[in-house]
């Protein structure tokens, strides 16, 4: 493969580098916890991940389609207190669904409330949601003002326990693989997500939206309905928000008008880690949800490495900076070695 | 060169031995989700000091797995994970949400964990909490105001995180004794986020905004911040507030009592080594005394009440100040008490603590002359 196709290689799979990353520290993880793998370790693991997992899916469609959403951890808080709300431990099945439909709605309208004000109104992205996110914490707190709440056990027990697979039972070697046997309900919500993009992946509509963050009059004048999408991305935030208010709500079982507030830049750093850059048209959500996971895994290293209480911060910050810097210094290198090969070759 | 390594190798083969050898060994976890408050800084401090003392009272290895950073309910929910993934055989826990932690909780104790709350208490199932009295402790520093206001005139309220649990309780306790004063009416009440810069601004704004406040009531942590912002306003007639127990506001206190004489104020002791109490509590446990379930009370019945080590006044400031050397200290230390490990043992089974079971710090010896005891206390919050 020679260099040019290999470049376009990397940006048609902008993950690849957070591939990378994942692989690394999963492995610096697993050096110092042998039980790292266990079917119930990596549940608690990564049932703790799922809501920033999805959320950075929605904030990664944002970012794409030429803007950013600093409203999601306001709408998680919202959708959490309206769950914590209108479940209750009594609550019968029929009426959760309800509940949940209702809910996702609701964080449909606020991605609407984005969309129209940055797509139609044209204010800036960021003031607009940082604005709007104020509305939303503060509609969290009108509807939850102390934080509470309950959901039914088998809400809860549905989040967190492994779900049974028989389907490999009889055959050789894999039945001997425990995770196979015992799947984290985590895990089949990431493959939904996951599939469901490769789906729609080449479809128009989500061409449109890489068009449209590339070059947004380019993309108008060749007659793609650029408001109208970039409306939808903040609509199909909105929506993700919901749901990963409803996997934070299931995995903490009750209800905190502030429980989002700190997922929002934490967002926008995994999609970032994942390969996407902030300017749009170009990454993915897959890359962004790798980027969350490997947020929680530099957590669990600072806490195996037994880094000293006092610099966790510091250490946790300092590994996201060189993870985030990792692609650009890299690129920065491979120049100074070609153009130091370019001028060895003058010399000769 | 390769002597010394051989050295090095030979001292850390040497030293697992010993470690593998230790006849009693423990591991405990510490949860903490709040980095930014000195308070805090001294709770895991003391924690690591009554480890140590505690390996050297029974000879036995404890091992601390410390998690302490900022993060929000499910960053600890992920610290909690961590600690079971570690294998922990306790785990000690600063609560950061009234409810948001329980799941997690829970699951450590099927596991058979112990898990002690400890400075906020929870419901969680199984676990015990190890706490002050919070709303006691709100309450001696707002009937402290009432009487210093003569039961009568405006006052702001600056609270801590809302929705932590101890702030919910403390709320609860100035609430309880608010309905008491109907007299006292409460013109503003905002969040100062335990922060002391914060507290400086919320009180700066109410003075700004609000010309008639005689009266102010906060927490540790930001009482020092609203105290400045007062005395910034330089106001004819300042309004009375509540302080706190922390060293650079004693010695704030003490200075300016030197120029006006007239100034008032209070800090309860509000003890960082609520955490050390806990461990003591843990090791017991883990050690297999017995828990008396007729010492268990409080909002969930499963908390078990350290003292509250005592009130500073303008009455005993000048003892409490000589006895513990306040003009030397450095201006984040905070006030403490810790139940001695008899102390622990005596909590456990329900018996009634002295003076003698709380130190004012790990390590060191009871301070002579403070005549403000434990039972003093207990009867004064025992007759509200």
């Amino acid at each position: 493969m020679n260099q040019a196709k290999f470049r376009r290689f990397l940006a048609r799979n902008s993950y690849l580098f957070a591939l990378l990353l994942l692989v690394v520290v999963v492995l610096i993880n697993y050096s110092r916890q042998d039980n790292l793998f266990e079917p119930s370790v990596l549940n608690r693991n990564i049932r703790v991940f799922l809501p920033l997992v999805i959320l950075a899916a929605g904030q990664a469609i944002v970012i794409i389609g030429g803007g950013i959403d600093l409203s999601v951890g306001a709408m998680v808080s919202l959708c959490n207190a309206l769950l914590v709300t209108w479940i209750t431990p009594e609550t019968a099945g029929g009426d959760i669904l309800l509940a949940i439909t209702l809910v996702a709605l609701v964080g449909m309208a606020a991605g609407l409330l984005n969309g129209i004000a940055v797509a139609y109104l044209r204010l800036q992205p960021i003031v607009t949601t940082y604005a709007t996110s104020f509305i939303f914490a503060g509609l969290a707190l009108t509807i939850l003002p102390r934080p509470g709440g309950e959901l039914p056990r088998d809400m809860t027990r549905l989040y967190r326990r492994l779900i049974e697979v028989d389907a490999f039972g009889n055959i050789p070697i894999i039945q001997d693989i425990p995770i196979l046997r015992e799947i984290p309900p985590a895990f089949i919500v990431i493959a939904i997500v996951l599939l469901l993009w490769a789906f729609v992946r080449q479809t128009r509509l989500v061409q449109y939206i890489y068009a449209a963050g590339d070059n947004a009059e380019a993309a108008y004048t060749t007659g793609i309905p650029v408001q109208r999408i970039r409306l939808g991305t903040y609509v199909i935030s909105g929506f993700f928000s919901a749901m990963a208010a409803l996997a934070l709500t299931m995995s903490l079982g009750s209800g905190s008008p502030t429980s989002g507030d700190a997922m929002t830049l934490d967002s926008i750093v995994a999609v970032v880690l994942g390969g996407t850059r902030l300017r749009g048209g170009q990454g993915g959500i897959a890359g962004a949800m790798m980027g969350v996971v490997i947020l929680g895994v530099i957590r669990n290293i600072i806490s195996f490495y037994d880094v000293p209480t006092w610099s966790q911060t510091l250490v946790d910050a300092l590994i996201i900076l060189i993870a985030l810097a990792g692609p650009g210094l890299v690129r920065y290198i491979s120049d100074l070695i070609r153009r130091y090969r370019l001028q060895g070759g003058r010399a000769a | 060169m390769k002597k010394r390594l051989l050295v090095l190798v030979l001292v850390l083969v040497l030293a697992f031995s010993g470690i593998a050898s230790a006849q009693e060994s423990y591991t405990i976890g510490v949860s903490n989700n709040f980095v930014g408050s000195e308070w805090r800084t001294q709770m895991v401090k003391q924690i690591e000091d009554a480890a140590a003392e505690i390996e050297e009272l029974y000879g036995i290895e404890i091992e601390l797995v410390i998690e302490s950073t900022d993060t929000d309910v499910s960053g600890q929910v992920q610290q909690i994970q961590n600690l079971l993934n570690r294998g922990v055989d306790a785990i000690i826990v600063n609560p950061g949400d009234q409810t948001g932690l329980n799941l997690a909780i829970e699951e450590a104790t099927d596991e058979g964990v112990i898990v002690i709350a400890v400075d906020q208490e929870i419901g969680a199932e199984g676990a015990l909490n190890v706490v002050i009295d919070q709303k006691e402790w709100a309450k001696i520093s707002m009937e402290w105001l009432a009487e210093e206001l003569g039961g009568e005139g405006n006052i702001v309220l600056i609270e801590g995180f809302v929705g932590h649990p101890a702030n919910e309780a403390r709320m609860a306790g100035v609430e309880e004794v608010l309905a008491e004063y109907p007299d006292i009416e409460v013109i503003g009440r905002e969040s100062g986020m335990w922060d002391q810069a914060t507290g400086q601004q919320v009180m700066s704004d109410f003075l700004a905004s609000l010309t008639d406040i005689d009266g102010v009531w906060t927490q540790d942590g930001m009482a020092q911040g609203a105290m400045t912002a007062i005395m910034t306003a330089d106001l004819e007639n300042p309004p009375i507030a509540v302080g706190e127990a922390r060293a650079s506001f004693l010695q704030t206190w003490n200075e300016t009592l030197m120029e006006n004489p007239d100034f008032a104020t209070i800090g309860v002791v509000n003890p960082p080594g609520i955490g050390a109490s806990g461990l003591r509590v843990a090791i017991e446990l883990l050690r297999g005394a017995e828990l008396n379930e007729d010492a268990l009370s409080g909002p969930f019945g499963n908390t078990l009440y350290v003292p509250i080590p005592y009130a500073v006044t303008n009455d005993n400031l000048e003892d409490v100040y000589e006895a513990q050397n306040i003009g030397e200290a450095a201006g984040s230390y905070t006030l403490d008490g810790i139940i001695t490990q008899e102390g622990a043992i005596k909590l456990i089974a329900g018996e009634e603590l002295t003076e003698m079971d709380v130190t004012p710090d790990v390590g060191e010896p009871e301070v002579e002359g403070m005549d403000m005891g434990m039972d003093e206390e207990a009867e004064e919050s025992s007759s509200d």
